[in-house]
């Protein structure tokens, strides 16, 4: 499989407030593979939509450039294979659901009303297809949003926070859609600042940060590097200054001891000593890394975790900053 | 092409449907309705004044719909950023741009016509007269007018690639005003000998780059005054084509900033 898209030190500058220019996307190396599920993740402001604008042709480079299928950002046949849904998109209020699809469709040369309709019912809204959009509720014009994208069979979906201002409901039946779309053998590259949404359907994620990648990698290997949390009662609060490990936290209160330990360090030693010193061990629980303390300690800047994905491209960034 | 054509349809559809667009024209349309019970004058006058009345008022309203319905096209569609959802398609700018004007002008037309049809009405019944050799000729005015607004929404369209609403109204009004009002008189002082050279040189720049409006008043002598019209067909045929060119120059124009601006 090749690259669906690459990026070398993509960068972007607007016009900073306090006079000056600032990188909102600064020297940015993607790469993204064809027929996975990528995670473009980071908080408001980061440099999301500026990325995905830049890769759709609809803003310009400062700096860098980028690849989508090997074509030069902006290229009209990559424009045919590929869709894009825009954060809080807005629709043509005038138009049913129906006419929506047949105005994209158009846009394609597409005019196949079977078509139109089979994408409605795969987005829910074929009962609702001859409301105008101003009757549509937000999921609903997130739907119709996504029929549209789906409109030309993208093999690469640009999805901006898909499910931003949407409830539980909602946020489910996007995420089930987009996992249909890695089953028909689709590439998604989906922004968010939402973690809980993509934790479990991305592949691989780029976390992006006043407009630079920190982390990129399968998430896999991003969330290593969890935590064992072992409870125990009974114990002297002289026992719990025994404890030597630096990279445990500790705490200890009326004789109840939590130990927070790095989930590559064998438990075993501290058991054995908390049984020993004739303490009650009441509780060993793993806790896989979050994506969400991930995100969290990168954007933070206090970064506690071990794993960093190198990004080949990573020796070229900063020669340029 | 097909992507301009929806596009233009999408536009068309959305602008019939603006109600501030659709209150000026029902305005326009009540003034038009009223205007016999306006018309105080002789029998004699009264048949040329109901026409100039009516003309005047088809005319200043396309006018304000014209700049209204084009000022905010394109603004409003990064505002709401429709306009993304449209050129991630295989949908080149101008494509876009040429969509959104012929959009404009078909609404244009649209309303100016149901206009027309009230004018007619109107004369119809105030006149008695019902013979379509004698009505139809009405239409010809409008028509010119009709060229007119498509040039003033070529210049509002241009000017909306890189000027603010609000800005663009003014721009593109003045412009109208100064190219009705004054193009005869810039090209008087062309024309004349006894100017200053400066002068008159910075006269035939203005008569040669502004947008000469004036040339659509067909019906007003009184702005118009010495444009004797030999050939009417001729003229018309003349004044169009000047127009086409003048909106063909406008748009390329307009794409060129526009592909290259930031949405
Ligand atoms: N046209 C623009 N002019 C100036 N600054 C901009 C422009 N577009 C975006 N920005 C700034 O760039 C930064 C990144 O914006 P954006 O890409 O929308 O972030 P995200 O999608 O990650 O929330 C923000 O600080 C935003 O204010
Ligand atoms: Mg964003």
């Amino acid at each position: 499989m090749g690259a669906a898209i690459e990026t070398k030190n993509l960068t972007k500058s607007y016009k900073s407030k306090q006079g000056g220019r600032i990188n909102v996307v600064d020297h940015l190396n993607l790469y993204v593979e064809e027929g996975e599920i990528f995670g473009f993740l980071g908080p408001n402001g980061a440099g999301k939509t500026t990325t995905i604008k830049m890769l759709l042709g609809i803003i310009y480079p400062t700096e860098g450039e980028g690849y989508v299928f090997g074509k030069e950002l902006g290229d009209m046949e990559v424009h045919r294979i590929i869709s894009y849904l825009p954060e809080k998109p807005y629709y043509y209020e005038h138009m049913t659901g129906l006419e929506i699809l047949r105005f994209y469709g158009s846009l394609f040369g597409i005019k196949d009303d079977d078509l139109f309709k089979s994408l409605l019912e795969k987005v829910n809204l074929a009962g609702d297809m001859t409301k105008t959009i101003n009757q549509y509720s937000k999921g609903m014009q997130q739907r119709i949003g996504l029929a549209q994208s789906l409109l030309n069979d993208p093999k690469l979906l640009f999805l901006d926070e898909p499910t931003g201002g949407l409830d539980p409901i909602a946020h489910i039946e996007i995420r089930d859609l987009i996992l249909q779309f890695r089953a028909e053998g689709k590439t998604c590259f989906i922004s968010s600042h939402e973690l809980s949404d993509v934790e479990r359907i991305c592949d691989r994620v780029a976390i992006i940060n006043k407009g630079r990648i920190a982390k990129q990698g399968p998430l896999d290997d991003l969330l290593k590097g969890g935590r064992i949390e072992i409870t125990a009662t009974d114990i002297t609060e002289a026992f719990s200054k025994t404890i030597q490990d630096k990279d445990a936290i500790v705490s200890f209160s009326h004789g109840r001891l939590i130990v927070d330990l790095p989930d590559d360090h064998n438990p075993n030693a501290l058991l054995d000593a908390v049984r020993s010193s004739g303490g009650t061990i009441v509780s060993v629980i793993p806790r896989r890394k979050r994506l969400e303390d991930l995100f969290l300690e990168t954007v933070s800047g206090h970064d506690g975790s071990s794993v960093e994905i190198p990004n080949p491209n990573d020796a070229k960034e900063g020669a340029e900053a | 092409m097909r992507p301009i054509l929806s596009i233009a349809g999408t536009t068309v559809g959305e602008a019939i449907r603006r109600r501030v667009l659709l209150i000026i024209l029902l305005v326009g349309i009540l003034f038009l309705a009223i205007a016999p019970g306006l018309s105080i004058l002789s029998a004699r006058q009264e048949r040329a004044v109901l026409i100039g009345l009516t003309l005047g008022v088809i005319q200043l309203t396309s006018v304000v719909i014209a700049i209204v319905l084009t000022v905010y096209m394109i603004p409003n569609e990064i505002e709401r950023r429709t306009i993304y959802t449209i050129l991630c398609k295989p949908v080149q700018r101008w494509q876009f741009l040429v969509g959104k004007y012929l959009g404009a002008v078909a609404a244009l037309a649209l309303m100016m016509a149901m206009m027309t049809v009230v004018l007619i009405v109107v004369y119809a019944i105030q006149q008695q007269v019902y013979s379509p050799d004698q009505l139809a000729p009405l239409a010809k005015a409008p028509v010119m007018f009709f060229v007119q607004m498509s040039l003033l929404a070529a210049v509002a369209i241009f000017f909306s690639t890189f000027v603010t609403p609000l800005v663009n109204f003014f721009l593109s009004g003045g412009l109208y005003l100064i190219g009705s009002a004054f193009s005869s008189f810039f090209e008087s002082i062309s024309q004349s000998a006894n100017v200053q050279p400066f002068a008159k040189g910075i006269a035939t720049f203005a008569n040669m780059i502004l947008p000469n409006f004036a040339y659509y008043n067909v019906q007003n002598p009184l702005i118009n005054p010495q444009q004797a019209i030999q050939n009417e067909t001729v003229y018309y045929i003349q004044v169009t084509v000047y127009g086409l060119f003048y909106i063909g120059i406008l748009l390329v124009g307009g794409i060129l900033i526009f592909d290259r601006r930031e949405v």
